[in-house]
């Protein structure tokens, strides 16, 4: 475990460098990079300002020390389009992003055990087959697609649920009024959302399903003449279960990841979202910091799922890095 | 493991219509400039204009023609695709090998390397470097390619392990065969179905990688791509333009990643069963 320390640390220090460098490999000074068109209309006091900020003037190692420093403190840099600090904006937005995230992953967790377990315990049947196909065919829709065709239909073409936001602007709800609205504003992201995770705990619960339901203890279980539904849940499903937990934290960094291009379809007022204003506004202090809380995010998921592998699973050890496969 | 992987491919439902599909596609691509009724880059008539007999799918906002578009679009994408899942089954087998055979430092330098890779959040990674570079195609499958191999790393290697260990490679290296000659006579050839594998699903994951940056508008704008296409349709889903503009483009990049998952399956399928419980799905 101490060597999976080790990665993480390593892989903290390559985003950070990738940060630190990319502006300033780009041609030109990294101000010009980083701030575009914005540092022509900054005037010589504030453009120093930056340069002291930011230690432009020192050399690289020296710079990558401020930049450590300030990252310490928090000080992701200031965004000029938004003006206000990185820092304020970028925890503004992830209230809205964590909800997505939360409630998809649980309901995308519990449809596709489920149906995982319907399908694979129905191996080769006609219901097996139809739920494979459809849920292959979903998975190669993506979800920037899938969230634009609900867009049209359900907001845009039938109306029924808003276009964009997370709230109704300039309303005072309060209370069940408010939970009403919120929920009608999240409804069209979260169900993307969910549509794009499914596939991925269907597929994981019904090969394993298919694979347990071989095992000597399934066989006992029938012979002591128990209900189906009571081998099926009880015994199959709880033995298969294992692969969908484990993976669990793999989902939820692929999940931070879809969530982007979800808040940017549905105009969703989240940390993906706001990585699209500032990449359209050449916003880019707002635009490597957002990238970077959602990449420490998953980074984070990732690390507690390993130290929870590890915990209920030792066997698991080798396998966990080998079935790591994420976007 | 000798597995005759065509045979297999036929076999199965998923593999002869994921094939099929893929087949139609790389006849219009190749067929681009023959089918295409417009230059996919000149002006040739009102921007916006909906579909007539002129134009299947009208025009775009600046006066394109967008079958023609699509039609291109298509070059893109298998370009860009089958150019990342080359070079980095490539970059995969030199370094899975290259762990599995010498052992000691290099093997664990390149797992850390592996291990690393593997926590790293790539699409995010992939986004933040486009971000500031606009990639064109070129850049984008040398971005891709940095970013896709490990996975394939190490399953080779784990793979080349284990046949390392067959009898048949003790009797060769015994009499007197080196490196060179039991990686092209012995190890390639098994390692052939599980490179395959890996390689139509690196495929099937830059074709989303590419439309999603394009989407987001991270790719060169001059490039005809799928990706792009979205981006500019999505701006204009009030008018009823999306139904002869987004849709369809949408329904390309759709018809090409079901393909190569359909493929992919089948060949999982087909592979021994150990490794068909890893079945992976998810962008």
């Amino acid at each position: 475990m101490r060597k999976r320390y080790l990665d993480y640390i390593l892989a903290i220090i390559i985003i950070l460098s990738l940060n630190f460098f990319l502006p300033r490999l780009m041609p030109g000074d990294p101000l010009t990079a980083i701030y575009g068109d914005a540092l022509l209309e900054m005037s010589p006091q504030l453009e120093a300002q930056l340069v002291e900020r930011y230690g432009l003037d020192k050399s690289m190692g020296e710079q990558f020390i401020v930049y450590l420093g300030n990252l310490l403190r928090g000080d992701l840099g200031y965004s000029y389009y938004f003006n206000a600090p990185v820092t304020e904006v970028l925890l503004e937005a992830l209230p809205w992003t964590l909800l997505l995230v939360g409630v998809s992953l649980v309901l995308s967790t519990i449809i596709g055990i489920l149906i995982g377990i319907e399908s694979g315990w129905r191996h080769g049947s006609r219901l097996d087959s139809l739920l494979l196909i459809s849920i292959m065919f979903l998975n190669g829709i993506p979800s920037f697609f899938l969230g634009i065709l609900f867009l049209i239909f359900f907001s845009f073409e039938w109306q029924l649920f808003p276009l964009s936001g997370a709230v109704t602007p300039f309303s005072d709800y309060t209370g069940l009024a408010l939970f009403w609205d919120i929920a009608r504003h999240m409804f069209l992201p979260v169900l993307t959302l969910t549509l794009m995770q499914v596939p991925r705990n269907y597929m994981l619960m019904r090969n394993s399903i298919i694979s347990v339901i071989r095992e000597p203890y399934i066989l006992t279980a029938q012979g002591k003449g128990l209900k189906e539904g009571i081998i099926r849940y009880r015994h199959a499903a709880r033995g298969a279960l294992l692969p969908v937990i484990t993976r669990l934290g793999m989902s939820i960094g692929l999940m931070f990841t879809g969530v982007l291009f979800i808040e940017i379809v549905f105009a969703y007022p989240g940390t993906g979202h706001l990585f699209y204003q500032a990449l359209q506004n050449m916003d880019f202090p707002v635009v490597q910091g957002s990238l970077f809380f959602i990449t420490v995010f998953v980074l984070l998921a990732n690390f507690l799922t390993d130290l929870f592998i590890i915990k209920i699973e030792p066997r698991l050890r080798e396998d966990a890095y080998q079935l790591l496969d994420r976007t | 493991m000798h597995i005759n992987y065509w045979t297999e491919l036929k076999r199965s439902k998923f593999g002869r219509t994921g094939l099929a599909m893929i087949s139609i596609l790389v006849f219009l691509a190749l067929a681009a400039p023959l089918i295409a009724p417009y230059d996919p880059w000149a002006y040739v008539g009102t921007p916006l204009a909906p579909p007539s007999g002129e134009h299947l799918l009208g025009l775009n906002d600046i006066g394109q023609d967008i079958f023609s578009e699509l039609l291109y679009g298509s070059r893109t994408t298998l370009m860009i695709s089958s150019g990342v899942a080359i070079f980095s089954t490539l970059i995969s087998l030199a370094f899975g090998l290259a762990a599995a055979l010498w052992g000691g430092l290099v093997e664990r330098v390149i797992l850390r390397l592996i291990d690393i890779m593997l926590i790293i959040p790539v699409f995010l990674i992939a986004i933040l470097v486009a971000s500031f570079f606009q990639p064109g195609v070129t850049t984008l499958i040398i971005l891709l390619t940095c970013l896709f191999w490990p996975p394939g790393a190490r399953i080779i290697r784990a793979q080349a392990l284990s046949i390392k260990q067959k009898q048949h490679l003790t009797a060769a290296s015994s009499f007197g065969a080196g490196k060179g000659y039991l990686v092209y006579r012995h190890l390639l050839p098994d390692l052939y179905p599980i490179v395959t594998v890996n390689f139509i699903q690196v495929i099937r994951r830059a074709v989303f990688m590419e439309a999603g940056l394009a989407f987001l508008g991270v790719f060169d704008p001059v490039q005809k791509s799928w990706g792009l296409m979205l981006h500019y349709a999505s701006e204009f889903i009030f008018t009823g333009a999306w139904k002869w503009w987004l849709v369809p483009t949408g329904f390309m990049i759709s018809y090409t990643i079901i393909a190569f998952v359909l493929i992919g399956y089948a060949l999982e399928s087909a592979l021994d069963p150990r490794l068909r419980r890893q079945v992976y799905v998810g962008h």
